[in-house]
């Protein structure tokens, strides 16, 4: 996936990847990266959990915006299957490029 | 369906479950490693002005596309192009290296459609582009670089064409 990411960076349009093998994302070096140690085939999470769907994107996108060097991995701190949502923090409009 | 393919979805499904295996999986598997600079470029208009698409390497697909091909070692780089506006009701994943039955009763796991469309709704994400693009992941061999100078390449003007601003990619 990161290969593909690559490319489409290469070409001007701004890329975030969302995996979930951090040891791959490592080697492949894509341009940004949020990284979330969850199950293979899960990742934006469970299936009909829209908060936490939601926040993964969230999250996604404030590392698009706020990430600064090339080859960035964001350890998300979302823990599987045992995050509160209701009590996250989304980012605001400042974070998300005004 | 082939007995290679049985084994290979019987492990798949482990693997979800088991840390342990996982593990075994991922070291199994090696990446292709790049070297120099990295692409790079930062947003240039704001997330609630920007047009988004997603590119998928889970092996989503339209239920009438040729599926993805399970069959050679090296994987299958080629991609399929999908209508935002249908797939969710009109969908079939191919993918035999990941479990998948979560993400059949609920795509939007693996390609978060839905909840981007709330994110437009809410005015935090400009909108999203009509189309999006699925491929199967788990390239390898003399599939890498017909992946990287070729099909890459299409998506890449598919987007331009589109004028798409932004890019999330997700994997399986």
């Amino acid at each position: 996936m990161g290969l593909i990411q690559r490319e489409i960076e290469r070409a001007g349009i701004p890329t975030i990847g969302i995996s979930i093998v951090r040891e791959y994302s490592e080697k492949v070096r894509p341009p940004r990266t949020l990284f979330l140690r969850w199950p293979f085939g899960h990742p934006l999470g469970e299936p009909h959990n829209r908060p936490q769907q939601r926040a993964v994107l969230l999250e996604a996108f404030r590392a698009l915006y706020q990430i600064e060097q090339a080859g960035s991995i964001v350890d998300s701190p979302f823990r599987w299957r045992r995050e509160k949502y209701s009590d996250y923090q989304p980012p605001t409009r400042a974070d998300l490029g005004g | 369906m082939s007995f290679a393919r049985l084994k290979n979805r019987l492990l798949a499904r482990l693997a979800t479950r088991s840390p342990a295996l996982a593990k075994r999986f991922v070291d199994a598997y090696k990446p292709w490693e790049t070297e120099g600079a990295i692409p790079f470029v930062r947003p240039q208009i704001p997330l609630r002005q920007a047009r988004l698409a997603v590119v998928t390497t889970s092996g989503i697909h339209h239920a009438s596309q040729t599926p993805f091909d399970m069959l050679d070692k090296d994987g299958d780089p080629s991609f399929r192009e999908l209508d935002g506006a249908t797939l969710l009701s009109d969908f079939k994943i191919t993918h035999d290296y990941y479990d998948h039955s979560d993400a059949d009763r609920d795509p939007n796991i693996i390609l978060p459609l839905e909840p981007l469309q709330q994110l437009v709704d809410e005015g935090v994400l400009g909108e999203l582009a009509p189309t999006h693009y699925a491929f199967m992941g788990h390239i390898d061999g003399r599939h890498i670089l017909t992946l990287i100078e070729e099909q890459a390449q299409e998506i890449v003007k598919r987007l331009k064409r589109d004028r798409v601003d932004l890019v999330l990619l997700t994997p399986a």
